[in-house]
């Protein structure tokens, strides 16, 4: 949705928002990956064993700033460019360069500058807590890192939510004894990068040949619609399943092979869509004016044809997050890393059903992909001429 | 005088859109006798349409309301039989609909549906009224509704699907459809404004015939003055969901009272002539002749654009569409040469093909002595500035999603015209005043203007490289005769300061008469005649031309 609203400030961009978030189904699913997002890119502040703040007799620090990873300060950063852009309303070229200069400048200095220890001891706090070393200690809202297996506590896997006094794990725990809710905060980032990334790399790739292939047509587009047969001819699911027995598991080797594997759609939108464009008068005048292609395709061409591909990537989205689940699920996806389809295979691994472990992450699973498809339908409903006639 | 067929009186019909309330119709009043043509004329927007479907009650009941007004059909021929159609239900409506009070649209290609003969369809329409009616006699009906509106061979065509009659026959279609069920009332929407003049000669004589003989009334929305000479006994002039003048058709057009006819009338192209076209063409005919042993700019020899027709799993060409077909044509520098035709004749494809839109299949032409058809797409860029294109439907000729300076100084950037953008930005501006325009507009996007500025802005885009040759596809005829007149003037004057060179295309032959020096006419992919355009359109040789042009409805006869 950001791409769209960053995309062109014309007319008839904002008309298609308004349409759309006048839907009260838009709003929903709008907010609630809103609220993922925010949970994503503050994970580190929101549920995190490491205190805020702590008072020994060295001295006040700040243990969890010190064991920030340079991604987290990446995510940060772009976080706030963005905000700090959308408030300054420059256009679109602006914007993108601003933002991927910070994206550059950010990445170099926080892998040089940002030193995290190797060994993190989850438990240290909690021992200095007993052992009365701390004066006083700022604790994170949910004080448990994701990898945080609670070792100083004993066994403590599978438990009920709030089943320990001491201990307030609002959703349970897992199989190796670390808090659900933690977990599940930190796998937002997960689920929100790998439908991006995957669905941004299917609709680059879909765009760029899609259009070539609409706007040359004639030879051009037949050997690019036998290439997208072939690779429409794949099954992804089994490709992820033998690219994973062979290599292991990796987040970035399934975002790359989701993504060239559903660009087809994508192509065959843009093409579509294209073949009907060329023949327009403006694109036309624009051949007459001499523009050279590059201005005809991308500047002409693609924001009156992007609308389409824009709703079916709020779908393809959904379903790359539906992948990484049924991988997960399958205990074919991250091994030590918090994924909700991983916490959800936990739910029927033994004889007895932990229902928490099933019900908060296919909750979360189900409510994402449910967002993204309401927000695809509204965006649909927006863009279609029949129906803006009717009303 | 008998009682009216229909009288609709101070009927206000409004449209809701949104949370705003559209006045449509505002407070028309009218009457029609049996066997009398009523037409309603006025530009588009209105509300001749509105006024039409308010009668046939065809308008979405949620948007609609009539805040006053009466409509009073005389549904039999006794006194006492009228009923009031704004006051009737929806099922008795269906009753009147068709059988009563039938109508035809526009848009013939549409108006068919694709999946049913044309036999079908007409006696679908005749059983529902007719519900005893049976299989045979709808046939046999069918079949003497369709020789009725002179298509050949009804016994045959009667199977045929939609697709396989051509525009002029569809709509004879349409009109048999509708006179099937001899209706007292025919309201006839723009019927023949999709259609080539020779057709709509056709339709216009067949409708009259049609009507004498069977003492019908016809309400016939029209734009163009002339069908209304040709066809009107009556006469309503609409402007802004008014009526704003009425009478006979023979004293309103010659004796106008409102200043709005007045204003429309002079906007023809055949009034146009006689007003400032005469004293700007002299001055320019003197400049001309000066420059008469110039070369000419543009060179067409043999010409041919084939559109190969591909069968099989080879795609191997079978036949060819023959869009031009061996056209050699001349156009001398600063003269306005109009292209004219019907529609299909290949006139759009010449056009296109000489800026290299459209490929040659064989034949030569060239610019200034520059041959252009043999240079790849890469080597004709440099011509592009000299050579541009005016396009028929201002609606899609502009990029909606740019804003109006990006559209006119992103050619200027790629041919080097003006050094940084500020001096672009003030080059376009520059231009926008030449077409009129309020040089600020350029900050604004397509969506925010009407027609006529739309096309002024098409005009400005082609006029900021500076070209010498324009091709001028139809750029008048999606327009309203009032803006019509003002475009033909700016490009007139355009065409005297910077001694443009123009390929007029064109089917409207009043508008080729009023602003063109030369004319070819184009019939089937060929030239058939060339000449002067006075001494054309005054004697014209060949065949087709002279029955294009006593086709042309004219307001005098």
């Amino acid at each position: 949705m950001t791409e769209l609203t960053t995309k062109t400030n014309s007319g008839y961009a904002k008309s298609v928002l308004k349409n759309t978030f006048s839907q009260i189904s838009a709003r929903i699913g709008f907010y609630w990956i809103a609220a993922v997002a925010l949970l994503a890119i503050f994970a580190p502040f929101i549920a995190n064993s490491h205190p805020y703040l702590m008072k020994t007799t060295d001295g006040i620090s700040s243990p969890l700033l010190q064991h920030l990873i340079p991604a987290d300060v990446i995510i940060i950063v772009i976080f706030i460019t963005v905000i700090v852009l959308y408030f300054l309303k420059k256009n679109l070229a602006f914007n993108v360069l601003a933002l991927l200069t910070v994206l550059v400048v950010s990445t170099i200095l926080s892998f040089a500058l940002i030193k995290p220890p190797q060994l993190v001891v989850y438990e240290k706090y909690r021992e200095m807590e007993r052992n009365n070393q701390l004066e006083w200690v700022v604790n994170a809202p949910i004080p448990y890192s994701a990898k945080d297996y609670l070792r100083d506590y004993g066994e403590t896997g599978m438990e009920q939510p709030l089943a320990d006094d001491k201990r307030n794990h609002w959703f349970g725990t897992e199989q190796s004894g670390a808090d659900v809710l933690s977990r599940m905060i930190h796998a937002c980032r997960i689920a929100l990068g790998i439908g991006f990334v995957a669905t941004g790399i299917a609709m680059l790739i879909g765009v760029i040949l899609g259009g070539l292939m609409g706007y040359f047509s004639g030879i051009v587009d037949m050997l690019g619609m036998r290439l997208v047969e072939i690779f429409e001819a794949i099954p992804t699911l089994f490709l992820l399943l033998t690219f994973v027995a062979f290599f292991g598991s990796s987040l970035y080797l399934m975002m790359v092979i989701i993504g060239l594997t559903t660009w087809p759609g994508y192509a065959r939108f843009v093409r579509a869509e294209y073949l009907k464009l060329r023949r327009m008068d403006y694109v036309q005048s624009a051949i007459a004016c001499g523009l050279p292609l590059r201005s005809i395709l991308f500047r002409h061409m693609l924001p009156n044809g992007i609308a389409p591909v824009l709703v079916a990537a709020s779908f393809g989205v959904a379903s790359a997050i539906l992948f990484e689940a049924t991988l997960s699920f399958l205990g074919l996806g991250l091994v030590d890393n918090p994924s909700w389809g991983q916490m959800l295979n936990q739910a029927v691994q033994s004889a007895s059903f932990y229902w928490w472990m099933a019900f908060f992450p296919g909750g979360a699973i189900f409510f994402t992909v449910f967002a993204y498809n309401l927000m695809g339908e509204s965006l649909r409903d927006a863009i279609d001429p029949y129906l803006k006639k009717k009303t | 005088m008998a009682e009216p067929l229909i009288q609709v009186d101070q009927l206000r019909t409004y449209l809701r859109s949104g949370d705003k309330t559209v006045k449509a119709v505002d407070d028309v009043s009218f009457t029609i006798q049996r066997g009398e043509t009523y037409c309603l004329v006025g530009e588009s927007g209105s509300g001749k349409s509105i006024t039409a479907l308010s009668i046939m009650r065809l308008l979405p009941k949620d948007i609609t309301s009539h805040p006053s007004g009466a409509i009073t059909f005389q549904k039999n021929a006794e006194p006492g039989g009228a009923i009031e159609l704004l006051e009737t239900d929806q099922e008795d409506m269906r009753t009147i609909r068709g059988s009563r009070i039938a109508m035809i649209f526009q848009e013939p290609m549409n108006s068919l549906n694709p999946v049913y003969t044309i036999g079908e369809q007409i006696m679908e329409a005749l059983q529902i009224h007719w519900p005893d009616m049976s299989d045979e006699q709808a046939r046999q009906k069918t079949i003497a509704a369709l020789a009725d509106v002179q298509i050949p061979n009804p016994e045959q065509r009667v199977d045929e699907y939609p697709h396989r009659l051509s525009g002029g026959q569809r709509q004879r279609v349409m009109i048999a459809m509708a006179m099937a069920c001899e209706p007292d009332l025919l309201i006839a929407d723009e019927p023949t404004t999709a259609l080539d003049v020779t057709v709509q000669a056709e339709i216009l004589r067949l409708m009259q015939e049609l009507q004498q003989r069977k003492s019908m009334s016809i309400l016939f929305i029209t734009h163009d003055f002339g069908v209304v000479a040709q066809i009107g006994h009556k006469l309503g002039v609409m402007k802004h969901g008014e009526i704003v003048e009425q009478g006979a058709v023979q004293d309103v057009l010659s004796n106008p009272q409102h200043d709005y006819t007045k204003q429309l009338l002079a906007a023809l192209p055949e009034n146009l002539k006689q007003n400032n076209r005469a004293a700007m063409l002299a001055a320019f005919r003197v400049k001309q002749k000066a420059n008469k042993e110039e070369a000419d700019l543009i060179n067409i020899e043999n010409l041919k654009v084939y559109f190969p027709i591909k069968k099989g799993v080879f795609r191997h060409t079978v036949d060819n569409v023959k869009a031009v077909d061996d056209v050699s044509l001349s156009i001398r520098q600063g003269q306005i040469l109009a292209l004219v035709g019907e529609s299909g004749c290949g006139k759009t494809t010449l056009g296109r093909a000489l800026l290299r839109l459209e490929e040659p299949t064989s034949g030569v032409f060239s610019y200034a002595g520059n041959v252009l058809s043999s240079l790849s797409q890469k080597q004709i860029l440099p011509y592009r500035r000299d050579l541009q294109f005016i396009f028929q439907d201002p609606m899609s000729s502009l990029n909606p999603r740019l804003n109006i300076a990006t559209t006119l100084i992103e050619p200027m950037a790629v041919h080097g015209i003006g050094k940084n953008k500020d001096e672009r930005i003030a080059l376009a501006q520059d231009v926008m005043q030449q077409v009129q325009l309020d040089p600020e507009y350029i900050w604004r996007y397509p969506h925010e203007f009407s027609g006529g500025q739309r096309q002024r802005i098409g005009i400005a885009r082609s006029l900021v490289l500076n070209p010498k040759f324009i091709v001028c596809d139809e750029v008048t005829s999606a327009l309203d005769v009032s803006v019509q007149a003002e475009i033909l003037d700016i490009l007139l004057k355009l065409r005297a300061d910077r001694e443009l060179t123009l390929l007029f295309i064109t089917h409207n032959i009043s508008v080729v008469e009023y602003i063109s020096d030369e004319i070819a006419v184009m019939y089937k992919g060929k030239i058939v005649e060339r000449g002067d355009t006075d001494q054309v359109t005054s004697s014209p040789q060949h065949e087709y031309t002279q029955k294009l042009l006593s086709a042309v409805p004219r307001l005098h006869h």
